[in-house]
């Protein structure tokens, strides 16, 4: 009844009504199926976050460079700092730290786990398990620590624990000063210093 | 002429920990030289270095102490041994003190004097050299 002809134009017909459903089918699909994104959970921030954050305008992540006459920078960069209520002027800062790179390419690198940075006064005070590391080899640790922020200066109210190439030792204070003229700054140790050198454990 | 002598009663071990206590350390930051000032003792076993002044010298990798350098008017005693002199330079790895600068030694009854003197902490000899004079008191 159906010759080889019919056949081919039956096929085609079907297709003709086939084809354009398949199609509308997966159009469909871009639509009714997609992904659904709650427009509420994409903000990564809680409420509580938001208020508190607009509330004391607190600053992430805030940097302060400054440098003195002999070209020995001063970077200081903290996690977050907000303004200190009392002293508008003063910044709290958290995770405060700070990398001096001499004109002579030395570094010294001051971390704590908190800070109060005073730029008017030049003055940044460093305190929670504060460590010195200095490139020539010397790690200290101590509690508190004043630096300036333009000029190379920095104490330590209380005692030091460190290690370097000559050894373990500790001392009553620490200093970080200049000579008048800002040239060779050096680390003082003060206020009686007490050195134990191991010939045997040798340092890598 | 020199002049070998027993010093300090004991055969010190060089590689004992060396203590230093003083007044303070500066260590300059370009270079790394560490200077302790203000009436500095350098301790290691039975051997007591004491100066105003003692410079840190490193070997070449830089994390070991070759040298102290100590100048200003040193003593150093020893046992029962006692020696002054102007300045002295003792050499951590071979545990040898060399002094110099009017050189005074006190053992027991007799004092020695001479220019220079070059203490061996290890087999506990000392030797001196230059002007040795040796004073006997007669203790009549």
């Amino acid at each position: 009844m159906f010759g080889r002809g019919d056949f081919y134009s039956r096929l085609v017909a079907w297709l003709k009504i086939l084809l354009p459903l398949a199609a509308l089918g997966i159009l469909s699909t871009l639509f009714l199926l997609s992904r659904n994104i709650d427009p509420a959970t994409t903000i990564p921030f809680t409420t509580i976050d938001l208020r508190e954050r607009a509330r004391d305008e607190r600053v992430t992540a805030p940097e302060f460079a400054g440098a003195t006459e002999q070209g020995d920078l001063i970077l200081f960069r903290s996690s977050s700092a907000r303004p200190d209520p009392e002293n508008p002027s003063r910044g709290l800062a958290d995770t405060l730290s700070a990398r001096i790179t001499f004109a002579s390419g030395a570094t010294i690198t001051f971390t704590a786990e908190e800070g109060i940075v005073d730029q008017r006064r030049d003055r940044a005070e460093l305190s929670g398990d504060v460590v010195v590391t200095s490139s020539t080899g010397y790690e200290i640790t101590t509690e508190h620590l004043i630096s300036g922020m333009r000029t190379i200066h920095a104490e330590t109210p209380g005692a030091v624990a460190g290690t370097g190439p000559p050894g373990d030792f500790t001392a009553g204070r620490m200093l970080l000063t200049t000579d008048e003229n800002g040239e060779n700054a050096r680390l003082l140790f003060t206020d009686g210093v007490k050195l134990l050198y191991d010939p045997q454990d040798t340092k890598e | 002429q020199g002049a070998e002598i027993a010093f300090g009663n004991v055969e010190q071990d060089p590689s004992q920990p060396v203590e230093v206590t003083a007044e303070s350390l500066s260590v300059d930051q370009d270079d790394g030289t560490a200077i302790f000032t203000g009436d500095v003792l350098i301790v290691q076993g039975e051997m007591r270095l004491a100066a105003p002044k003692v410079e840190v010298f490193y070997d070449e990798a830089g994390n070991r102490i070759q040298r102290l350098k100590a100048s200003g008017g040193v003593t150093l005693v020893s046992g029962d041994d006692a020696a002054e002199a102007a300045n002295a330079d003792y050499s951590v790895e071979s545990g040898t003190i060399f002094m110099q600068g009017d050189v005074l030694l006190m053992q027991g009854q007799s004092t020695l004097t001479a220019d220079r003197m070059t203490v061996d902490t290890r087999d506990g000899t000392a030797r001196m050299e230059g002007r040795v004079r040796t004073v006997l008191q007669s203790n009549d």
